[in-house]
């Protein structure tokens, strides 16, 4: 009679290899969140409260980074008008796989108070994929500590796919890219 | 030849022991500065996790030179850190364990991690680059003069050799012995570690982190582990030299951490200097007091 | 010597040798005045030779129902505290005014944003053409009275689309209905309140 207690080691393929060594990242990846905070509206005043004492984000492992390379997920907090979406293109183009976003307040969910204006677009997730949003004009710093740790979460369960989304669907966002700005290319006395 | 091979392998245990050590130590530190805070704090693993995260991620590579010089940073200083004597008796190679070895070997990770940088081609690159080199250029200088005091005083340039004359009692401590030339160092390290008043360098606000600018994943992943390998060895030196050294590994880490906490804790509550003012500082007090000393301690011979 | 004086020393100094159409006093630290629209440069170079050598902001206000635009100046003198406002109307059809780059040099940018959100020519600034804030604009000059901000938004970017499935959450009737029809009664009631 064969043993209970010991079954045969089932040999993996490569792709369960493959998923056991992302889950192991994703550990990692969901531990140390370095967020590149690209404040364009009036939702950035959440963040030094939820930086600081009193709400303390550096125990969830979060941290400010200076540069787009360096990081791991976008905030965008507030409205952005097309100067300031095609520079964050550029901002999150750079951006090192695998990275994420995190939409702030209502503007960039439907528009917000400057729904009606020309110079603000109303959804960000028709540029670039947005893995969580903060609804709220202005939404509470708990609110924001609560999308970070949605955050968490989603990538915890494999859900935080926006990165890879801009791989497949590129085309839809870069159409879209085209038909709100035009060009995405930057033409100003600095980038001459 | 079996021996060599044993030795680098022991070299090579030196310098995973310092990385383990420094990284434990960054984690620790940060939790002790995020209670003066009064927050919470990082688990004290968090520099493990984000160092490995680092790692996992896909980065950009901007040309040969880029990729070559972070392995060449990395490489130039886990071998420094393997010639690092950990007690006056755990050495990896007995002998080589000279003062000006660390001082030229360290150079080559430096000048690695200047490479790879200026590779790069972003101007806030060449811009900390610049200021590093400008920085180092100010505080070695008083820094030389306080260790070539002790080395004459022991003469010998070993570092077990010093701490051993330490610990017999030829000598003080020279945190005691060289006291104008304990403070000189202390702001020293403080330059060489980038600690917050000459961070000039690094200047997240200013500057964009600087040489690291254009680094992401794997590469400031690697970096990552160079400078706390960085960090092990200058400690460490400064444990050798003005603290006696370390008989066991236990009085080894306690001295350590002291060292590496009081210096964070200072910094923490410190501003940060422009890059003229760091340079001015360094040739103006730290290097009177450091030649005062000197001539105090060889010339007139008061050593306590 | 106070700001009332300085007033009345600006009015001397404006109305005696130019052709005013407007003054007003708006307090003691504010005055405006509307001249024709060849004398604007004059004007304003005589001023910064008295000491109002800060050009604080430049600007156009759309006048549509007299198919004009409203140039405003405003200067100031850090010796005597009283803004100048240097008002001028020009034809709304074929909007062009003189630069004053000769004078005040700052007014480049200031210029260039004009010509972005009002199509104001400036002859004289090389650069007024070239995009400022906007960037590849293609619709007419946003802050013109007739451009319509919610149909280009509208045309542009698209709006997001709710269902509204969405409001009967765990088994719960939902309450939606009701509050609307509450809202709408309440704006009766304020309606009715107004009159």
């Amino acid at each position: 009679m064969e043993s209970t207690k010991y079954t045969q080691p089932v040999a993996l393929s490569k792709k369960q290899v493959d998923r056991k060594w992302w889950e192991i990242g994703d550990f990692f990846r969901r531990n140390s969140l370095w967020m590149l905070m690209y404040c364009t509206g009036c939702c950035a005043i959440e963040l030094p409260p939820a930086m600081t004492s009193a709400y303390d984000m550096e125990r969830l492992g979060m941290g400010p980074m200076a540069t787009p390379r360096q990081a791991d997920v976008l905030l965008v907090t507030g409205y952005l008008s097309l100067k300031t979406l095609r520079r964050l293109i550029y901002t999150y183009e750079q951006m090192s796989e695998p990275k994420y976003v995190v939409g702030f307040g209502s503007c960039t969910i439907n528009g917000g108070i400057y729904h009606d204006s020309h110079a603000v677009i109303n959804q960000l997730d028709q540029y670039i994929p947005v893995d969580s949003y903060v609804a709220g004009c202005m939404p509470n710093t708990e609110a924001v500590m609560n999308g970070f740790v949605d955050l968490i979460e989603l990538i915890k369960n494999k859900k935080a796919n926006g990165w890879k989304n801009y791989h497949t669907n590129n085309a839809w966002y870069k159409k879209n890219q085209i038909d709100a700005l035009g060009e995405v290319r930057i033409k100003d006395e600095f980038h001459q | 030849m079996i021996e060599i091979l044993m030795n680098i392998g022991f070299g090579l245990g030196v310098a995973t022991f310092g990385f383990v050590l420094q990284t434990a130590m960054g984690g620790i530190n940060r939790k002790i500065a995020a209670r003066l805070q009064k927050r919470r704090g990082p688990k004290w693993y968090q520099e493990f996790i984000d160092i490995f995260k680092l790692l996992s991620k896909r980065a950009t590579s901007h040309g040969w030179i880029f990729d070559f010089g972070v392995i060449m940073a990395l490489g130039g200083i886990i071998g420094t850190a393997m010639f690092m004597p950990i007690t006056s008796s755990i050495v990896a190679f007995e002998g080589y364990d000279n003062f000006f070895i660390f001082v030229y070997l360290i150079a080559v990770g430096m000048l690695g991690m200047a490479m790879s940088a200026s590779g790069s081609g972003n101007p806030l690159a060449s811009i900390g680059v610049m200021r590093a080199l400008t920085t180092m250029l100010a505080y070695e200088v008083p820094f030389m003069v306080v260790v070539m005091t002790i080395i004459k005083l022991t003469g010998t340039s070993s570092l077990t050799g010093i701490a051993v004359a330490q610990q017999t009692g030829d000598f003080n401590w020279f945190m005691i012995a060289l006291p104008l030339g304990f403070i000189v160092a202390v702001m020293s390290l403080m330059g060489m570690l980038g600690k917050k008043p000459f961070e000039t360098y690094i200047a997240p606000a200013e500057i964009a982190s600087g040489p690291m600018v254009e680094y992401g994943g794997k590469q400031l992943g690697m970096l990552f582990i160079m400078h706390e390998i960085t960090i092990f060895i200058e400690v460490s030196l400064f444990v050798h030299l003005f603290l006696g050294g370390a008989e066991t590994i236990i009085m080894f880490l306690i001295k350590y951490f002291i060292v590496y906490a009081v210096l964070n804790l200072v910094s923490n509550v410190l501003g940060r200097f422009k890059i003229d003012q760091v340079v001015t500082f360094f040739f103006k007090w730290p290097l009177f007091f450091a030649v005062v000393q000197a001539m105090i301690a060889i010339h007139l011979g008061w050593v306590i | 010597m106070n700001s009332t004086n300085n007033v009345d020393f600006l009015k001397s100094l404006v109305e005696e040798k130019y052709k005013v159409n407007k003054t007003e006093v708006i307090d003691q630290y504010q005055i405006s005045f509307e001249v024709e629209q060849v004398e604007v440069h004059r004007l304003l170079s005589e001023l910064k030779l008295e000491g109002w050598k800060q050009l604080s902001y430049l600007s156009a206000i759309d006048w549509i129902d007299e198919n004009e635009f409203e140039m405003v100046y405003i200067v100031f003198n850090w010796d005597r505290p009283v803004h100048v406002q240097i008002r001028t109307r020009i034809d709304r059809d074929k909007p062009v005014m003189n630069s004053i780059m000769p004078i005040f040099e700052g007014c480049k940018y200031y210029e260039r944003e004009a010509h972005e959100m009002f199509g104001i020519k400036f002859p004289g600034n090389p650069d007024h053409e070239k995009q400022l804030v906007l960037e590849e604009w293609d619709d007419m000059p946003p802050l013109r009275k007739d451009f319509d901000p919610q149909a280009y938004s509208d045309r542009k970017f698209p709006v997001r689309e709710y269902n509204n499935d969405f409001v009967e959450l765990n088994g719960k009737k939902s309450k939606q209905k009701d509050r609307l029809k509450r809202a709408e009664r309440i704006e009766q009631v304020g309606k009715r309140g107004n009159k």
